[in-house]
C-alpha cells in the first residue's frame, strides 16, 4: 500500500471536520474490508484514513422501537447475521448478511460501509486499466468479459453492485440517516444508492464528508426473504441476488417490494413487478408473470444472457417462499 | 489510478498490541498490515501470508476473540487489542483441542491453511461447544485449502468438539495421551 | 546382503541401471507392523503449532524483501528504464534490470531480464529493500518506456496466417506430434456408431497458497537457497548453471511447502533473481511472489481444444480413436513434466487403430507447466465423455462398454501390464462401493434433476523410477535416521517413508525420523511429481534400512552366538526365529558399536522391462441439477484406484478427497478469464478466481483395490497423487447427461454455461428436457 496517515478521532464531530477537508483524500475507515482492497489494488489514494470505529456517537447497536428498528452503521454483518430480532422480524436481511462474504469478514464489515462498496468489476479493480467509473472515456466491460455484469443498461458503466444486505434493506423500507459537517439528513436508501453519471461516477449520492450514522427499518407485519446465486456455494459475490418482502392479507398480496440484485448499477426495485403483485392472491402462475415484468427492459450483454434465466428463477422462488 | 510520485513514507506511530498474552510496544506506519506486523516485526510466522485481500482465510487471526482477517487490519486499528495467533492456541505445551484434533484426523496435507482454519474452527467452539455439522462448515467457509483437507476439516471439527468436551469434563486435563511432547 | 547399483550409458548413451543383489519385494505372508497402518504425520505437530517453517517464513538476519516490476503488456520491447528515484529512495539496496545485469539465459531463448516482453507478469525489474512497503514504494518510481508490440491472447487464433508471432519462427512451439496405428480413418468409415465432437478445457492456475519463491543468502562463495519447490536437486543445477557456479557450492533447502501440484517442479527467475539480489546487496533476500504474479507468471494447467472422432462396432468394440488436439503452450516452455495430451488416448481403452495429432501454440499469456495429471485432466474430459455417448448409442452400460474394450497390455510398446487386471478391479470395487445401478437410479423431481455418471483413467508415472538414494542411520540408542534427497509436498512422504523404514527394521514408527529436503544433507533424490515419490525413494529407504539391518544382525549373532540368518527383528528386538526365547534389544547389540552408528546406503532398482506399469483407477458421480437456476450439485463420488500396496491409508485418503476436490474445482468453476484486447488476465486472484471451498465437496468414499503390484518395485505401493483428479471433471459432465440430457463439451460447468446449454434445450426441444 502507499503510504497514509491515520487518525483514530474521538467523536464524531472531529471526525467530520476530518473528513470534510479534502474530499476524496481523506476517507473514514471502519471495516476496512473494501477500502483496504480498494487502496492495495491503487484504485484510491488516500492521504489520510480516519478511523471511525470507536466514535462517541456512532452505533454499534441494532434497537427496536415502537417506530421501527433502528440499526447503527457500525453494527456489523455478523451482528445482523445472528439477532434474533433481525432474523424474526426482518428475515432478508439476516439472510443477505449470512450468506455475504464469510464469517472473519462478517465480523469485520459494518452495515455503514456495505452499501458504500465499490463495484467488483474486474476492469475497475485493475489499475492499470482506466475504465470510464475511474475516469476514464468508456467502459471495457461492455465489450470484454462481461459475464459478472447488469442486466439492465443504466449508465455508462455496467458493473453491478456487490452488497447482498443493501438489496435487502432496500426491500425492507430502510431509511437511511446521514451526518455531515452541515448537519443531519435521512432519505429512503434507495435514493442514497443511484447509477453513477457523468458528473458524479459512483454509486451513491452521499455528499463529500458525510457518514451513514444509521438505518431505520420500518415495522412490518410481512416476510421477507433473500435469495442468492454464486459461481460457488458459498464465498462469492452474487451472480443474481432477490430480496423479496411480502405482506398477504385476506388472501391477497397487499404489499410487497422486490429487489434485484446483480443485474445493475444499483439493486433495482422491481416496480413494476410489485404493482402488478399488489392486491392479487399469491400463485405460481402470478410469481412467473412478475418475473417476466420484472425483467422487462432489459438487455444483456455478450456474456450475462443466463442472468435473464436466473433471476427469473430466483424471483418465483423468492415471492414464492415470503408468501409460503 | 497510480501517482507514482506522491512522497513514499509516512511518520511512525506507537501502537500497543497484546499477542498470545505479552504486551508489545511497537511503532508501525499506519499503512502496515497486522498481518505484516505478526510476521514481519513479531516474527510470528504461523500466521500465513497468501493472497493479502482478504480471499482466502490464511491470515485468520482472532482480535477481542473474533476472528478476523489480519490482512485486512492496521496494525494501528488494532491498536490496544488482544491478538490470538496460532502460536497462542496450545497451552503450556499441551495441544488445542482444535491442534490435536487436526493431527488425529489428517486435516491438511502441505498445511500453508491450517493455522488460520484453527484460528476458525477455535472461535467456533468458543462460541459453539457443541456445534452441528452445518456450523462446523459455515465456520471455515472463509478458508480456503487448496490440498483440498476439507472432508478432514470437517472429521476434525467434530472431534475437536469433542476433545474438548472430555476435557471439561476431567477437569481440564489431557485426554487423548496427545503426542505434543514428541 | 546389500542393493547397489551400476549405473552406465550403454552405446546409444541411454543411463543404464543394474541392480545387484537386490532387496525383494516383501512376502505375501508378511505380518506388518508399520507399512498399512494409518500414522499421523511426522510433521504433525509443527504444522498446527504454527512451527513448521516455509520458504516463506526463513527469516534472516538483515535479510532484505524482494519485490519485481512486471510487464503491463502482453507483447512489448523496453526501450529505456529509469531507475535512479527507486534507487535513491532511502532503504533500497538494489534494482536489477535487464541494463545492469549480465543476460542469463532462461526458457527458451529469453533471459532472466529480457528486453522484450512476451506476457503481462514478464519480470522487467527487482528491488531488494528493508521492508516490502519500500521495495513497493521503489517498484512505483521506476520509469520504464516501453514499445507496444502486436500480441495474441487466445490459442484459438494463434495459428491464423495474420495472427502476430510471440516470437521468431511462428507460433507453432514444434512440429505437430502425430501418432498412429493401424487406420483410424477407415475404420471410421465401417464403424457401425461414431461419435464426432469437439471438446474443450479452460486454463486453470494452480493457486498454490504458498507462492513460488525463494530466500537466498550467501556465505563468500556458496550460496544457501531455500525455494518453495518440488525438487531441491532440480533447482540447485539450473541455478548453478544460471550463476556460472559449481553445484557444490549451491544448498537448496525445502522444509515444508504451501502447494505445488505440479507447477513447483522447475526454477523459475525467483530462483536465481533473489541470489543476483542477494549478492549484489551482500544481504540474505527473500523473494516471493504476490498472488497476482503467481496467476500471471508461475504456470497454469494450458487450455486444450480437442476435437474427437471415435468409433465403435455393432458389438461395442471400440474400432477407431482419433483426436486432433491443440494446446495452449502460454508464452514460454519452462519444461518439467510434459502435458501429454495424447497419451491417454493412445493407451487407455483397447484399439487397433489410433490417429492422435497434437500441437503446442504460443501465447502472450502465462506460461503452462504440469499441474497435477498434467495431460490427462484435460484428455479424460473428452474422452470419458465420448465413451460415455458412444455407450448411450449402443445401448450399453457404460462400465459395460468399457469392459468390452479392455486391454490388458500397453499397446505402444506390447508389454503387458504389470497388474494386468488392475482397471478391472477398479471397475469392480467402484461400482460395488457406489451401487452403481443406471436402471435404479434416483432422478429428481421438479427442477432438481438427478443423475450418475462414470470415468476411468490410466496414469503413467505413479511407478517410480531410479535413480534415486536413500541412506540410513541406525543409532546406538536403537533409533533410526533416514536421509533421502527427496523432499514432502505435503503429501507425506515423511511418513510413508518412516513406515516403510520402521517395516524394514522392525522397529516403532515412533523410533525414526526422516530428513529430506536439504542437497546439502541427503543423496540425490528425483523431483516430486508424476504421483512417483513413494514408489522411487521408498525402494531406496528399504535398501539402506536393510543394509543396516544385515550388518545389526551380523553384530548380534557374534553376541548371541547364532547364525545371523536365524534371526529376527521385531518390536526393536532381536530373537531367534525359531525359538529359544532369547533376545536383545537393539540397543543392547547397539551398545558393541557405541557411540558410532551403522551406516546404511539404499538405491532405487531399475523398473523391471517386461512390463508396464500404470496406475488404473475409475469414479462413480451422482450430481443434481438445478434446470431453473443452473446450480449443479456434486452430491457423492465414490473413487477406486490401482494404487498398489497402501502404506497408510489415511494418508492415502487424504490424496483421494484432496484430487476429487480438485476435481471438482475444475469441473464447475475454475477458470482462468483473459480480455483479448489487452492481453490481460482479469481474475488473477483468489475472489474471482473461485477454488472449491468446504461446502462445495461431495460425499466421498474411497474403494480400496488392496492388491500390491509387486512387479512394479520392492514395496508393491504406486503413487496416489494424480490419479483422482483425472476422471472426476468428465463423470461429473456424463451425470449431466444423465440427469438433463445435455453434453457440456466445454468445461467448466459454469452458471452461465449450464444455464445457456439449458435455454437452448428449451428452444430446440420444447422443453421435455431430454435431447435425441
Amino acid at each position: 500500500m502507499r503510504p497514509f496517515a491515520y487518525e483514530r478521532p474521538e467523536t464524531i464531530d472531529q471526525a467530520l471536520s476530518m473528513l470534510s477537508a479534502d474530499g476524496d483524500a481523506t476517507r473514514p475507515l471502519a471495516g476496512g474490508t473494501d477500502l483496504l482492497t480498494l487502496i492495495k489494488g491503487e484504485i484510491v489514494e488516500p492521504d489520510l484514513l480516519v478511523d471511525i470505529k470507536r466514535l462517541d456517537g456512532l452505533s454499534d447497536r441494532i434497537e427496536p422501537g415502537p417506530d421501527g428498528t433502528r440499526i447503527g452503521a457500525l453494527v456489523t454483518l455478523t451482528q445482523l447475521e445472528t439477532d434474533p430480532h433481525i432474523m424474526q422480524t426482518y428475515g432478508a436481511l439476516a439472510q443477505a448478511a449470512g450468506k455475504a462474504a464469510t464469517p472473519q469478514l462478517r465480523n469485520m464489515a459494518t452495515i455503514g460501509g456495505n452499501v458504500l462498496q465499490r463495484p467488483r468489476c474486474w476492469y475497475y479493480r485493475e489499475s492499470e486499466i482506466p475504465c470510464w467509473l475511474k475516469g476514464g472515456d468508456t467502459c471495457p466491460a461492455r465489450d470484454g468479459q462481461n459475464a459478472y455484469h447488469a442486466i439492465f443498461d443504466e449508465s455508462p458503466c455496467v458493473a453491478v453492485h456487490p452488497s447482498d444486505s443493501a438489496a435487502a434493506l432496500i426491500a425492507l423500507g430502510a431509511t437511511v440517516h446521514l451526518r455531515g459537517s452541515d448537519g443531519d439528513r435521512s432519505l429512503p436508501l434507495a435514493e442514497l444508492m443511484s447509477p453513477p453519471t457523468e458528473d458524479r461516477r459512483r454509486e451513491t449520492t452521499l455528499r463529500p464528508g458525510e457518514l451513514i450514522t444509521g438505518y431505520t427499518l420500518p415495522p412490518t407485519y410481512g416476510k421477507s426473504v433473500y435469495l442468492k446465486a454464486m459461481d460457488r456455494k458459498a464465498w462469492a459475490f452474487a451472480l443474481v441476488g432477490v430480496a423479496a418482502h411480502v405482506t398477504v392479507a385476506n388472501g391477497a398480496i397487499s404489499d410487497v417490494r422486490l429487489v434485484l440484485g446483480g443485474v445493475a448499477n444499483v439493486p433495482r426495485r422491481a416496480t413494476a413487478a410489485e404493482n402488478l403483485l399488489r392486491g392479487k392472491s399469491p400463485s405460481d402462475d402470478l410469481f412467473r408473470q412478475a418475473a417476466e415484468v420484472a425483467l422487462e427492459g432489459a438487455t444483456p450483454l455478450k456474456h450475462n444472457a443466463y442472468k435473464i434465466d436466473l433471476t427469473r428463477a430466483l424471483i418465483q422462488r423468492a415471492l414464492s417462499q415470503a408468501t409460503a | 489510478m497510480t501517482t507514482p510520485d506522491k512522497a513514499p513514507a509516512s511518520p511512525r506511530v506507537p501502537v500497543t498490541l497484546r499477542v498470545n498474552g505479552s504486551d508489545h510496544h511497537l511503532l508501525v506506519e499506519p499503512r502496515h498490515t497486522l498481518l505484516d506486523t505478526l510476521r514481519e516485526d513479531l516474527r510470528l510466522t504461523g500466521t500465513k501470508k497468501v493472497c493479502d485481500m482478504g480471499n482466502c482465510g490464511a491470515c485468520t487471526v482472532h482480535q477481542d476473540g473474533h476472528s478476523v482477517y489480519s490482512c485486512l487490519t492496521l496494525a494501528v486499528e488494532a491498536n490496544g487489542s488482544e491478538v490470538r495467533t496460532v502460536e497462542g492456541l496450545a497451552d503450556a505445551g499441551e495441544l488445542d483441542p482444535v491442534q490435536e484434533a487436526f493431527i488425529r484426523a489428517d486435516a491438511f496435507q502441505c498445511g500453508f491453511c491450517t493455522p488460520g482454519q484453527l484460528m476458525s474452527l477455535r472461535a467456533l467452539l468458543d462460541a459453539r461447544p457443541d456445534p452441528t455439522d452445518e456450523e462446523i462448515a459455515k465456520a471455515v467457509t472463509g478458508n480456503l485449502c487448496r490440498c483440498g483437507a476439507y472432508h478432514n476439516i470437517m472429521k476434525a471439527g467434530r472431534l475437536a468438539a469433542e476433545i474438548q468436551a472430555e476435557r471439561r469434563a476431567t477437569g481440564n486435563g489431557p485426554t487423548a495421551g496427545m503426542e505434543a511432547a514428541e | 546382503m546389500t542393493a547397489t547399483m551400476d549405473i552406465s550409458l550403454d552405446e546409444d548413451g541411454k543411463l543404464q541401471l543394474e541392480e545387484h543383489e537386490g532387496v525383494g519385494a516383501w512376502p505375501k505372508d508378511r505380518r506388518f507392523t508399520s507399512v498399512g497402518q494409518g500414522a499421523h504425520r511426522l510433521e504433525g505437530l509443527e504444522k498446527v503449532t504454527g512451527k513448521a517453517q516455509y520458504t516463506y517464513d526463513v527469516r534472516l538476519p538483515g535479510q532484505l524483501e524482494a519485490r519485481v516490476l512486471r510487464s503491463p503488456h502482453p507483447h512489448a520491447r523496453i526501450l529505456s528504464i529509469d531507475t535512479s528515484a527507486a534507487e535513491a529512495l532511502p532503504g533500497v539496496h538494489a534494482v536489477l534490470h535487464h541494463g545492469n545485469t549480465e543476460p542469463i539465459e532462461w526458457y527458451n531463448g529469453s533471459f532472466v531480464f529480457d528486453p522484450t516482453l512476451r506476457m503481462v507478469g514478464d519480470e522487467v525489474a527487482a528491488v531488494a529493500a528493508d521492508s516490502g512497503d519500500i521495495a513497493e514504494d521503489a517498484i512505483r518510481l521506476i520509469r520504464v518506456e516501453y514499445e507496444v508490440l502486436p500480441h495474441v491472447t487466445y490459442f484459438e487464433d494463434a495459428l491464423r496466417p495474420d495472427a502476430p508471432h510471440v516470437r521468431e519462427g511462428g507460433n507453432l512451439t514444434d512440429e505437430p506430434t502425430v501418432y498412429d496405428r493401424g487406420d483410424a480413418d477407415a475404420a471410421l468409415q465401417r464403424a457401425h456408431v461414431v461419435v464426432d465432437r469437439k471438446f474443450t478445457t479452460q486454463c486453470a492456475i494452480h493457486n498454490s497458497l504458498e507462492p513460488h519463491g525463494s530466500t537466498a543468502s550467501w556465505d563468500g562463495d556458496d550460496l544457501t537457497l531455500w525455494s518453495s519447490t518440488q525438487s531441491v536437486f532440480t533447482i540447485r543445477e539450473q541455478v548453478a548453471e544460471a550463476l556460472g557456479t559449481s553445484e557444490h557450492r549451491v544448498r537448496v533447502i525445502k522444509h515444508h511447502m504451501g502447494g505445488g501440484f505440479g507447477a513447483k517442479q522447475v526454477a523459475w527467475k525467483n530462483d536465481v533473481i533473489a541470489p543476483l539480489l542477494a549478492k549484489r546487496t551482500g544481504r540474505p533476500v527473500q523473494l516471493m511472489l504476490d498472488r497476482e504474479a503467481e496467476s500471471l507468471a508461475a504456470g497454469n494447467r494450458p487450455a486444450t481444444w480437442q476435437h474427437v472422432r471415435f468409433g465403435a462396432d455393432r458389438d461395442g468394440k471400440l474400432v477407431a480413436v482419433w483426436a486432433d488436439i491443440h494446446i495452449d503452450a502460454g508464452a514460454y516452455q519452462v519444461g518439467g513434466e510434459a502435458s501429454n495430451v495424447s497419451g491417454m488416448y493412445q493407451s487407455l481403452y483397447k484399439c487397433d487403430n489410433v490417429h492422435t495429432e497434437a500441437r503446442n501454440i504460443y501465447t502472450n499469456t502465462g506460461p503452462a507447466v504440469a499441474f497435477r495429471a498434467p495431460g490427462h485432466v484435460e484428455a479424460a474430459w473428452a474422452i470419458e465423455q465420448t465413451m460415455d455417448e458412444l455407450a448411450r448409442k449402443l445401448g450399453l452400460d457404460p462400465v459395460e462398454f468399457r469392459r468390452r474394450n479392455y486391454s490388458e497390455v500397453d499397446q505402444l510398446e506390447g508389454k503387458p501390464y504389470s497388474l494386468p487386471e488392475g482397471l478391472s478391479l477398479s471397475y469392480d470395487k467402484v461400482t460395488e462401493a457406489f451401487g452403481w445401478n443406471t436402471e435404479g437410479r434416483e432422478r429428481g423431481a421438479g427442477s432438481k434433476r438427478r443423475g450418475l455418471g462414470f470415468a476411468a483413467h490410466d496414469w503413467i508415472a505413479g511407478s517410480g523410477s531410479p535413480p534415486a538414494y536413500a541412506w540410513a542411520k541406525l543409532n546406538p540408542d536403537g533409533g533410526l535416521d533416514i536421509i533421502t534427497g527427496t523432499q514432502d509436498i505435503g503429501t507425506g512422504t515423511r511418513t510413508g517413508l518412516g513406515q516403510i523404514g520402521a517395516e524394514e527394521l522392525g522397529i516403532d514408527l515412533a523410533d525414526v525420523s526422516v530428513q529430506l529436503g536439504d542437497t546439502a544433507l541427503g543423496p540425490y533424490s528425483p523431483v516430486s511429481s508424476g504421483s512417483s515419490t513413494l514408489a522411487s525413494i521408498g525402494p531406496a529407504v528399504r535398501g539402506a534400512v536393510n543394509d543396516v539391518r544385515e550388518q545389526l544382525l551380523r553384530l548380534a549373532a557374534t553376541k548371541m552366538e547364532v547364525a545371523a540368518d536365524r534371526l529376527t527383528i521385531a518390536d526393536g528386538r532381536i530373537s531367534v526365529a525359531d525359538g529359544g526365547g532369547e533376545s536383545l534389544s537393539i540397543a543392547e547389540v547397539m551398545a558393541d558399536v557405541a557411540p558410532a552408528n551403522l551406516m546404511g546406503k539404499g538405491v532405487r532398482g531399475p523398473n523391471p522391462d517386461d512390463v508396464a506399469i500404470r496406475t488404473f483407477g475409475a469414479q462413480c458421480v451422482e450430481v443434481e441439477v438445478d434446470t431453473d437456476t443452473g446450480e449443479v450439485t456434486v452430491l457423492r463420488v465414490a473413487t477406486a484406484h490401482d494404487i498398489g500396496r497402501i502404506v497408510n491409508p489415511t494418508l492415502v485418503d487424504s490424496q483421494i478427497w484432496g484430487g476429487i476436490t480438485q476435481g471438482v474445482g475444475f469441473a464447475l468453476h475454475e477458470e482462468r478469464v483473459v480480455d483479448d484486447r489487452l492481453g490481460r488476465i482479469l481474475n488473477a486472484n483468489l475472489e474471482e478466481y473461485h477454488v472449491p471451498t468446504i461446502v462445495d465437496i461431495p460425499e466421498m468414499t474411497h474403494a480400496h483395490v488392496g492388491v500390491p503390484d509387486t512387479r512394479a518395485n520392492i514395496t508393491g505401493a504406486k503413487g496416489v497423487g494424480e490419479p483422482p483428479l483425472i476422471p472426476t471433471a468428465p463423470a461429473i459432465a456424463n451425470a449431466i447427461y444423465d440427469a438433463v440430457g445435455i453434453r457440456v463439451e466445454n468445461a467448466p460447468i459454469s452458471r452461465q454455461r449450464m444455464l445457456t446449454l439449458l435455454r437452448e434445450q428449451t428452444t430446440t426441444t420444447n422443453g421435455n428436457g431430454v435431447t435425441a
